[in-house]
């Protein structure tokens, strides 16, 4: 019974973070205002009159007019990726700031993506690679490693250590050389 | 005769004795020549020497205002105060790669005047790597990216600096990262010295380890303040863009970082030796690579300065850095085995390992994003921008991973861990981020991957402080107060506890940047004077502009009134300065004014006449956390670095060392008795 009860606990917590979730969220997902959409559509986009900027944060007149041109559209009801469409068809793929998912830029997410995951395998594999000794094996093994050792000698190595612990700690030493060491 | 000419010669002086030292230092370690390798310890010293005079004449140069010197003339002018010329020394390409030589002569230095502490047998070989190195920076120095070459008539006034360096950042934060970047010499120079003789013992570790730690400091140092330079100049309301000098910035503390996470496998339990010196020599590849891609202006970026031709030296030094290790990485691999087996990946060192593949595949992504423009141009002719929301896509889910498993890690037990152990040391921790999750949509977070982030920072910062006070409560049952606890328990474990505090530090940033980047609100207003805006609860009354004239330099500044709801908070002045012979681009002066967390971040954008301003208005939440966290991130980097006293127990220790060491060999015949194959080049690894 001991061992259930923080299973059940954080079972609870669980249960009730994803009922406030689910109402919050799922039920009546956050609107975005106008602002916020335009800001949003602008951080895609490149200013392309400025070094690594994006539309949203440049001070530029381009990007001036272009975040007003960003929410007229919106006004009318265009949706966000028929914007970014429209500024890509004038101003080249250069000005959408994420490559795109298709064709050669999807190299870009895909590598780094795949890489991740391969290094991900190759550390499971190298795990169990390492993990040569089971755990039973492991246990015979070290019991044959210590049958080698003398229990006298170890008794002498663990005698020490912890003197030279009790040494090292001022709270296991007497109270006189505590103060001295601090 | 000029100053400059003095530093000229001191350079050349510095190149010769650099490649007297580097020889001098093989043949001293091949020979076993004492006097030799004495010659070479003084040598570094004395091309320490040299490079000081150089850049003392330099700043001579600039404070004299030299302008025969056609690198003061370029960057320098008679109006710009003492501070700021100074400063210019590092302000374009010459200088900072003298500055750069600079930093590797003392750091070289002061590795030569503390030898006594490492292996003998590795300290030519450091010496002859560090050494390589500088004979690069003072051959293009010497030849190509001259600092003292003369004009032939010295104009009457230089061009002054470049406006977006005229700026108390440009004092702290360049000189810091380009330290930074220096600064992983010397791991590396350890690390070829490690593979040339085959020595990785225990001291070795410390060594290199201890000097990555530094190296770490102050890229990190150099990192937050890059940030807060961009933040307080730039005018984007961000201090991170992504952009690939940041970029650059950041992979070598990327890999550094992964680097003293393994180093603690590799020093509890013998294993991941040829990783992490692998670990080492791509950080400081990376470095390198950095300097290449800035300089030779490949790729465009906010932060650059300066373009040349120089690229092309680094392109090669690079090449020959990779060769060369790789090379040796063949010639030494078949020795480096691990001692010892892995037993459970449920394990801190498990942990580690996942540690080091977020770490090393955050780098690959942001290696990959930037290099990914320049592919694309190449196989399809097509230029493309590769910018934040790609990395913020990518990097953003494997950050908030390694944030996650930085609350786990510390509390897993080497070698294995039963689950009970993880529930009960992880309990308290991921309640608290379930209270976390549940209440903050209640109060109005409205993100949810916002919510899971907070959630996740919550459960690190809780595991951190549960460790903490565990630590605390064992210490004060003994008889200590908690605060004289939790001081005695970070002198007693410094690397221990300087690590959390290091974790503390990242965890207030992760906050920082989770609001910024989630919360930030922006809005721009055209106000005549009189008229007032709102944004966020906060009011700002717009007065009129006035424009001010100095020697060198006119600025127009904003007078606006700040309220936060009722309450009256002051004036702010937001305006733009013009610099002479920079016309063109003014710098902008911004206000900023934090509220408790929130910074109200007012950049003017246009003026028209006395009594129109445009402005931008940001209120970016949780902001001053990023500056706060990378302030105690250095503080952690400082404790963990910190030198251990010398005890009068040392003597006990190493007789102690000792008969460990005979029980290990009575463990290691015993293992020989079971396992015969297999042990034969014990000498190498031990």
């Amino acid at each position: 019974m001991k061992q259930r009860r923080p299973l059940l606990i954080g079972l609870a917590a669980v249960a009730i973070v994803g009922a406030i979730w689910m109402a919050l969220f799922l039920r009546n997902p956050p609107q975005q205002t106008l602002d916020q959409r335009v800001h949003t559509i602008g951080e895609q986009l490149k200013c392309p009159v400025c070094q690594s900027e994006s539309v949203a944060d440049s001070s530029s007149a381009l990007a001036q007019q272009m975040r007003g041109i960003i929410r007229q559209q919106l006004q009318e009801g265009w949706s966000d990726q028929e914007v970014i469409a429209y500024f890509q068809a004038r101003y080249g793929e250069q000005i959408v700031w994420s490559p795109p998912w298709q064709g050669f830029s999807l190299l870009a997410w895909l590598v780094p993506i795949g890489l991740l995951l391969g290094g991900a395998v190759l550390i499971f594999f190298i795990l169990r690679d390492w993990r040569t000794l089971s755990p039973e094996e492991g246990e015979r093994a070290y019991k044959a490693e210590l049958a080698h050792v003398d229990e006298a000698e170890l008794a002498a190595y663990r005698a020490l250590l912890e003197e030279e612990l009790a040494e090292e700690d001022p709270i296991f030493a007497q109270p006189a050389s505590g103060t001295e060491e601090s | 005769m000029h100053f400059s000419d003095f530093g000229f010669i001191a350079l050349i002086l510095a190149l010769g004795f650099a490649i007297y030292t580097g020889c001098s230092a093989v043949v001293g370690a091949r020979r076993n020549s004492r006097l030799v390798l004495a010659s070479a310890k003084r040598g570094v010293l004395v091309v320490a020497f040299f490079l000081v005079l150089s850049s003392a004449a330099l700043i001579v140069s600039f404070l004299s205002h030299d302008f025969g010197v056609s690198y003061v003339a370029q960057h320098s002018s008679l109006a710009m105060p003492w501070y700021f010329t100074t400063a210019a020394f590092y302000g374009g390409q010459e200088g900072s790669l003298l500055y750069w030589a600079l930093m590797l002569g003392i750091f070289s230095a002061i590795f030569a005047l503390t030898a006594k502490r490492t292996v003998p047998v590795l300290v030519p070989y450091v010496i002859a790597t560090l050494m390589a190195i500088q004979t690069f920076l003072l051959i293009v120095l010497v030849t190509v990216s001259n600092p003292f070459a003369r004009l032939p008539v010295a104009p009457p006034d230089g061009v002054g600096l470049n406006p977006l360096l005229m700026d108390p950042g440009m004092l702290v934060h360049p000189p810091m990262l380009l330290m930074g970047y220096m600064s992983f010499s010397i791991p590396f120079a350890f690390a070829v010295a490690a593979l040339i003789t085959g020595k990785l013992d225990s001291e070795w570790l410390r060594s290199i380890r201890r000097w990555t730690l530094a190296a770490w400091t102050i890229q990190t140092t150099g990192l937050i303040l890059g940030a807060w330079w961009a933040y307080h100049v730039l005018g984007w309301g961000g201090y991170w863009g992504w952009d690939p000098v940041e970029n650059a910035a950041l992979l070598p503390w990327l890999t550094s970082t992964a680097f003293l996470h393994s180093t603690m496998v590799q020093e509890r339990r013998g294993m991941l030796k040829v990783w992490n010196l692998v670990l080492v020599v791509a950080s400081f590849t990376l470095a390198i690579f950095g300097t290449f891609e800035v300089r030779s202006g490949i790729i465009s970026s906010v932060h650059s300065f300066a373009y040349s031709d120089i690229g092309i030296y680094f392109l090669v030094f690079l090449v020959i850095v990779i060769v060369f290790s790789t090379l040796l990485f063949l010639y030494r691999l078949p020795k480096l085995r691990p001692e010892q087996e892995f037993d459970s990946p449920i394990s801190r060192e498990g942990i580690f390992l996942l540690n080091n593949l977020l770490l090393v595949g955050i780098a690959f992504a942001t290696l990959w994003g930037t290099i990914f423009p320049l592919i694309s141009a190449a196989l399809r002719q097509q230029t493309m921008t590769v910018g934040p929301p790609f990395y913020n896509a990518v990097n953003g889910p494997i950050f908030l991973v390694l944030l996650l498993a930085m609350g786990i890690g510390p509390l897993l037990a080497w070698r294995r861990t039963s689950l009970r152990t993880v529930w009960h040391n992880l309990g308290v921790p991921a309640l608290a981020a379930a209270a976390c999750a549940a209440i903050l949509p209640l109060a109005g977070v409205r993100d949810i991957w916002a919510n899971i982030a907070f959630a996740v920072c919550t459960f690190t910062a809780g595991a951190i402080f549960y460790e903490l006070w565990r630590g605390m409560r064992v210490r004060h049952r003994h008889g200590e107060a908690y605060p004289q606890a939790l001081i005695m328990l970070i002198r007693r474990y410094r690397q221990r506890y300087g690590g959390y505090i290091v974790h503390l530090g990242l965890v207030m940033l992760a906050v920082g940047v989770i609001g910024s980047h989630f919360f930030q609100v922006q809005q721009d207003a055209t106000l005549k004077a009189g008229q007032e805006m709102h944004i966020a609860g906060y009011s700002l009354k717009f007065y009129g502009n006035i424009g001010e004239t100095y020697p060198g330099t006119t600025s127009v500044k904003s007078i606006l009134q700040v309220w936060q709801g009722d309450q009256y908070e002051g004036f702010i002045y937001p305006g733009r300065v013009f610099y002479q012979n920079f016309g063109n681009q003014p710098a902008s002066i911004i206000a900023i004014t934090t509220f408790g967390l929130t910074d109200v971040y007012v950049f003017l954008a246009d003026w028209n006449g006395a009594s129109e301003a445009m402005i931008r208005v940001f209120i970016n939440p949780l902001t001053p956390l990023v500056w706060y966290g990378g302030a105690v991130m250095l503080l952690g980097g400082i404790v963990c670095w910190w030198p251990e006293r010398r005890k009068r127990s040392v003597i006990k220790l190493s007789e102690m060392a000792g008969a460990v060491a005979q029980g290990e060999r009575a463990v290691a015949t015993a293992k020989q008795a079971t396992k015969p194959t297999g042990r034969d080049d014990e000498e190498i690894v031990v």
